[in-house]
């Protein structure tokens, strides 16, 4: 007589699921949850406050407590004191130039340090490492004299050209690069790709996220960029952060416009981000910029 | 096809020393299979054929032509990495094409080299797909008619199936060869595998820390080793090695060691300590009166490998393995005596590690030499 052997699949033989997990571990979510919104309020509270605050009555930013009527006031004085548009064709113009070139040198600086080896590299490296510790406070000076005998002082481009390489730029770039797949590069070359052409046709087209999550970040730190343009280009069609600053006088401090100035000015970055902001989040999960 | 020759080939970083004056040729049209455990040299090697890396010493020539200090673009070679490094932004056509457009090959070439290519490797409906839409079969595929497409005179291959999975691996290590007969081109192939090395190798070339230790036919490196690394390292399970005591008794030459004893051949010898080694699958389970070298052994347990098994035995201080068609018919706990034919012995130096050979002139000085060698160029 002829008998079927059993199923393996249904075989009794076969080990039964692990055993859930106890309530332990819903403890530890709720505790890190609570963390998690105490961190987050605490970072959206000033923005929150900075909200408030452009649309309260002028010069009750400390007297009025909440709730509080909504004004207008505080607004319309700083869009009417302000030449928004120089100011902000100006910025704009600062930002983009500070961070592309920022890249730009990065980029170039971390290929060679990263995807190829030649004398003195690594003292090189120190070099560019050791450029980070100098305070900034110690190249204003000499930065100001050098831009004076060229003549870009009070211009976009005297803002721009002392800022055009990062050191932070070249040694998140060269992190990056150190983990780019160094065979890709070889095939490249067996292929017959100059290193110049390798750069451009192989890694930097897969190292998008990565290049624009660093642009972002060094655009932003441009936008907000306020020390350096205040010294070299000081006038009230500057850009944004110094021309904000002729707010304050001394005697009369105008913090409501102020403020609503300030607001005004994180506009354009709230818009950018959020259309790009599936991208951003995309290109910061990818790049390990979390 | 081209002729390579590699000489004197040194490359070092910092103390450690990558490459160890390696001299080697490989022939026109030739499949030579470098093998060698992980970090042995054998992908640098590779490199410095490709000119991806330089050698500190020594040169290469392709074709009677010193290449040594040219850039990997004027090589005519083309390689196969173990991760494919197909362009992942490209698309299977603008990869495969690559090459040709790096050296601006006019459009209808490309085109046409990439669609003959394609329909021999079975690419065509891919074509328009990115890499990390692809299977690591079909991935692998484009990576050798990514080489293929730039007609090259070599084509060196850097462990290009490690990353199939096993029925994978067997069809495509089949193709490779079918693509190597079909090719009129000069293959270097860089792998672990001893099975790959085997099956797919007119030559193996066995390298460890950095130095050639063998190079010859399959056949060769298997039956004959040049050295205990050799021994050890192709076989599954590996040469049974086990220390021995050579002398010679009524002019015939014997081997006495704790666990083994045998009669070789005649002559005489003057006494001295070898290494013996034996295959797993010479190995036969003895009876009385059984002729051959005798193993005396404990089994310690016996594996199941489907068509065969392998008894693993304890003999003295040593383990010894021996492997037949299953069921071998030992059980664990077992003594068992194990019998090998005086043909299938191989005795080793101790001290060098290198195969010794009874050389008949040997005779007439009733020795046996320490320096009769075999030479492993």
């Amino acid at each position: 007589m002829f008998q079927v052997t059993p199923d393996p699949r249904t075989d009794s033989a076969n080990p039964p699921p692990p055993p859930r997990r106890g309530g332990g571990r819903r403890d530890t979510t709720i505790a890190r949850h609570a963390v998690l919104i105490a961190v987050g309020l605490l970072v959206v509270a000033p923005l929150v406050w900075l909200i408030l605050a452009m649309f309260r009555a002028p010069r009750t930013l400390f007297s009025e407590s909440l709730p509080f009527k909504p004004h207008l006031a505080n607004l319309a004085h700083a869009l009417s004191e302000l030449p928004w548009s120089q100011l902000l064709l100006h910025t704009v113009t600062m930002a983009i130039g500070v961070s592309l070139g920022q890249l730009l040198s990065g980029l170039l600086a971390a290929y060679a340090f990263s995807c190829w080896q030649f004398r003195g590299q690594r003292l090189l490296m120190l070099v560019v490492i050791g450029t980070w510790l100098v305070p900034f406070q110690v190249t204003i000076l000499p930065n100001y004299v050098l831009l004076s005998k060229l003549g870009l002082l009070n211009s976009v481009a005297g803002v721009i050209v002392p800022q055009l390489s990062s050191t932070f730029a070249v040694l998140l770039l060269r992190q990056h690069l150190k983990n780019f797949p160094s065979e890709l590069i070889e095939a490249a070359r067996i292929d017959g790709l100059s290193s110049w052409s390798i750069l451009w046709r192989v890694v930097v087209p897969n190292l998008g996220p990565s290049l624009a999550a660093l642009e972002i970040l060094l655009f932003i730190g441009a936008w907000n960029e306020y020390l350096w343009p205040l010294i070299v280009y000081r006038s009230p069609d500057s850009v944004l952060q110094v021309g904000i600053s002729h707010l304050l006088s001394v005697t009369d401090p105008d913090y409501g416009a102020l403020l609503a100035a300030a607001g005004l000015a994180t506009l354009p970055l709230l818009v950018l981000y959020l259309i790009l902001q599936r991208r951003i989040v995309d290109a910061f999960v990818r790049s390990g910029l979390r | 096809m081209a002729r390579i020759r590699l000489h004197h080939i040194t490359k070092a970083y910092g103390d450690t020393v990558a490459l160890d004056d390696i001299s080697l040729d490989v022939a026109h049209g030739e499949l030579l299979v470098l093998l060698g455990p992980s970090g042995c040299g054998k992908s640098t090697l590779l490199r410095v054929m490709a000119g991806l890396i330089h050698p500190d010493r020594g040169g290469v020539e392709v074709d009677g032509r010193d290449v040594t200090t040219l850039p990997p673009r004027q090589r005519n070679t083309a390689m196969v990495f173990q991760s494919y490094a197909l362009y992942p932004h490209l698309s299977v056509r603008r990869n495969l094409g690559f090459g040709l457009r790096a050296h601006r090959r006019p459009r209808t070439e490309i085109e046409e080299k990439v669609a003959d290519v394609a329909a021999r490797l079975g690419l065509d409906r891919l074509l328009d797909r990115r890499p990390r839409e692809l299977s690591g079969g079909q991935r692998q595929r484009v990576a050798l008619g990514r080489a293929m497409v730039r007609d090259p005179a070599v084509f060196l291959m850097d462990e290009p199936l490690s990353n199939l999975d096993a029925q994978l691996r067997t069809a495509t290590r089949m193709e490779l060869a079918a693509l190597h007969r079909s090719l009129d081109a000069t293959f270097v192939y860089v792998t672990h595998d001893q099975v790959e090395a085997m099956t797919l190798g007119t030559r193996i070339a066995v390298l460890d820390g950095g130095r050639l230790q063998q190079v010859g036919t399959p056949a060769q490196i298997y039956d004959e080793p040049a050295n205990v690394f050799v021994a050890r390292f192709l076989g599954a399970p590996p040469m049974n090695l086990l220390p021995a005591v050579a002398s010679s008794r009524d002019r015939r030459v014997l081997l006495e060691g704790a666990a083994l004893s045998a009669v070789l051949w005649e002559g005489e010898v003057a006494e001295r300590a070898v290494t013996v080694g034996v295959r797993p699958e010479r190995l036969r389970i003895g009876g009385a009166g059984a002729a051959g070298a005798r193993f005396r052994s404990r089994v310690v347990a016996v594996e199941n490998l489907g068509n065969d098994e392998v008894a693993i035995c304890q003999a003295a201080e040593e383990r010894i393995c021996v492997r037949g068609p299953r069921p071998l018919g030992l059980r664990a706990g077992e003594n068992v005596e194990l019998v090998a034919s005086v043909d299938d012995l191989r005795l080793f130096d101790p001290a060098s590690g290198r195969r010794m050979v009874w050389v008949p002139d040997a005779c007439d000085n009733h020795k046996l030499p320490a320096g009769t060698v075999h030479d492993v160029r």
